[in-house]
């Protein structure tokens, strides 16, 4: 500590007076802790939400995709527009706990647990779509290159849906061992502090015999740098693979080479979005004020901002693009969007993610909770409508007029996505009780160079003698 | 001996996950989607029809595109009168005594014999007796498409398995052979 150099501007990433205990009880104190009412009621109406998805999808996949609204000209509608958005809302939170790791953030720490939660449930949301979209989902198992008695009946690897298929299981995987190593030191936390046998062996089986050694350390620390390393590529070509379900196709309006980046740069902005409309909640429910700070909301709306400046500039250059290229099916692609039928869609897509980040300018609403709560809703419904304004305002108008349509979605519809929305919740909600959702091991990590306590120490101690004497303090 | 458990535990689960088909039945199906067919087959039974079958006989009197009906009657006067005008249709080009030695091979000899001699294998071996040699009768070309149409006395029709072309590449093989015997 003697040696730390830590820049005066820095302002502290845990507020109060909070040594490790503290951080120990709190990070615990939910999860020991008994659910309230209101959790309960949130819980519930999660779950009715949830089994009424449920409900949905049976019916669609014993009845048909026809209980759909989709039609013939538009193939692809609901299910695929959620799909990508729950993909994209996922992508946060590997991007907070990896690529921000990389960049040695100390800002993520607080959030990053909850950021890989957000992102391992909403992937499992947006993997239903891929299977219960298709006709015959009980023969999804076909997407998977298995030997089989078919003359070993292969499958065609050119497929962007293929590569899908590949991309979001790897991806999903790939989270979960993340996540899972971060909490390997936190269970066994609450497993040292468990009371109740039974939570005691629950949590001795979730920490696989953490024991915290330091040569387990340095390989936690290894892991975790090799697994971020790897996770990086990995959220960037997830996305890009999604976006090539439209920009390998030849349909105007989806053939664009400016998609998959255009495409990552908009997940990352909806799911910051997602991580700020949760964390906001979470840090008053769960009493983490003190580690969820405002300089935490300030900086993923800062994020939001870049991110959705970004989504500006694509949408900008499409257009820009669109006349440029002298194709009047390309021109009458975006011309279409912007005074067709569903232009109150592409309206709201462009009020909601141009216009709402750069409100993030001013910093009186960037560090204003309530501002930021609202402009975090606003933007995942802007980036729903991004994702269905390019799927159905594409398909509904393209290159024979005699297919031209339009589309109306069924309850049934809604009710898949509502369902998604519940599940998401229900698996948020479980989680929010029973795991930890502030990696206590990393908070605990920057304790000395970023808590409160420490920098006022630090402070005291600069002006006091000039030799830092703020070890000694105790 | 916790590996012996885990092999002992795989060799339990193959064995019943394999162990329900039963031969004397049709296998377990996974989803027969489009196995059964929505379209009538060809010999499928369907209530649908009169008699439970899918094959129902076509109208009387109706002649098909590409079929000459046969214009002889079954009886001894038919036979009689076949005998003495019927002549082959076939151009001398058209008649292949290959073909029709492959015919009579097929749906003849097993009672005729490879030669005619009326010594075929169901003879050979007196499953019945009587069948004649071709030399000790007088058949024209006529009489033996005839007879292979509608049969005769323990002979049945072969209009089933043969169609008219191919009755008359079998009669001009009969007739080869019986200038051979």
């Amino acid at each position: 500590m003697s040696s730390h150099y830590e820049a005066p501007i820095r302002k502290p990433l845990i507020i109060g007076d909070k040594n490790y205990h503290d951080v120990t009880v709190d990070v615990a104190a939910p999860v020991e802790g008994r659910a309230n009412k209101q959790w309960w009621i949130a819980f519930s109406i999660a779950l009715a939400a949830f089994l009424w998805g449920v409900a949905c999808v049976s019916y669609t996949v014993g009845t048909g995709i026809g209980t759909w609204g989709s039609n013939k000209t538009i193939g692809w509608a609901w299910d695929i527009t959620n799909f990508v958005w729950w993909v994209g809302i996922g992508h946060a939170g590997t991007l907070i706990s990896a690529v921000l790791l990389l960049f040695r953030q100390k800002w993520r720490m607080a959030i990053n647990r909850s950021a890989e939660a957000m992102t391992i449930f909403s992937v499992i949301q947006a993997a239903m779509f891929p299977v219960f979209h298709m006709g015959r989902p009980w023969l999804a198992y076909w997407v998977m290159p298995i030997p089989n008695q078919f003359g070993s009946l292969w499958v065609n690897f050119n497929s962007p849906l293929l590569w899908d298929v590949f991309a979001i299981s790897t991806y999903l995987s790939v989270s979960l061992v993340f996540w899972w190593t971060g909490l390997l030191p936190d269970f066994a936390m609450l497993r040292d502090r468990a009371i109740t046998p039974f939570t005691k062996k629950v949590y001795s089986i979730l920490s696989f015999g953490w024991s915290g050694r330091a040569k387990d350390w340095q390989r936690f620390e290894e892991v975790s740098l090799v697994l971020a390393g790897l996770a990086t590529p990995l959220v960037l070509s997830v996305h890009t693979i999604v976006s090539f379900d439209f920009a390998t196709s030849v349909i105007p309006g989806w053939h664009t080479t400016i998609l998959p980046p255009y495409f990552v740069a908009g997940a990352i902005f909806s799911g910051f979005a997602m991580v700020n409309t949760l964390l906001i909640i979470m840090r008053k429910l769960s009493n983490l004020e003190a580690y969820i700070t405002i300089q935490h909301i300030e900086l993923m709306n800062i994020i939001i901002m870049i991110t959705g400046s970004i989504v500006g500039i694509a949408y900008i250059t499409e257009l820009f693009v669109a006349w440029y290229s002298g194709v009047e099916y390309e021109q009458y692609a975006f011309l279409n969007r912007a005074t067709g039928p569903y232009w109150w869609s592409y309206a709201l897509m462009m009020t909601c993610n141009v216009i709402s980040p750069q409100v993030m300018w001013f910093k009186k609403i960037r560090t204003s909770i309530y501002v930021s709560f609202v402009i975090s809703i606003v933007v995942n419904i802007g980036m729903w409508f991004e994702r269905f304004v390019i799927i159905v305002t594409s398909l509904h108008r393209d290159y024979l007029p005699s297919s031209w349509t339009m589309f109306q979605p069924t309850f049934v519809d809604a009710g898949f996505f509502i369902g998604t929305i519940g599940f998401f919740f229900v698996l948020f909600l479980l989680y929010s009780r029973s795991f930890p959702v502030i990696a206590q091991a990393e908070v605990k990590s920057i304790m000395k160079t970023s808590s409160e306590t420490y920098k006022k120490l630090r402070e005291q101690g600069g002006h006091d003698n000039h030799s830092h004497s703020e070890n000694n303090h105790h | 001996m916790k590996a012996l458990s885990k092999i002992a535990l795989l060799a339990v689960a193959s064995a019943s996950l394999t162990a329900c088909f039963n031969k004397s039945e049709p296998n377990y199906q996974y989803m027969p989607n489009m196995y059964e067919p929505v379209p009538y087959e060809t010999y499928q039974e369907s209530a649908a029809f009169p008699g439970g079958k899918e094959g129902q006989l076509p109208a009387k009197g109706s002649i098909p595109r590409g079929f000459t009906p046969y214009e002889y009657e079954n009886s001894t006067e038919g036979l009689e009168l076949a005998k003495a005008n019927l002549k082959s249709p076939l151009a001398p080009e058209a008649i292949d005594l290959e073909r029709g030695k492959q015919l009579f091979t097929i749906y003849c000899a097993i009672c005729h014999g490879d030669k005619g001699d009326g010594k075929g294998n169901l003879v050979k071996r007196e499953k019945f007796l009587g069948v004649p040699n071709y030399k000790d009768r007088a058949v024209t070309e006529g009489s033996i498409f005839h007879v292979i149409t509608y049969g005769l006395n323990s002979m049945g029709s072969h209009a089933n398995q043969l169609s008219q072309e191919e009755r008359w590449q079998v009669t001009h093989y009969v007739m080869k052979l019986r200038s051979e015997l």
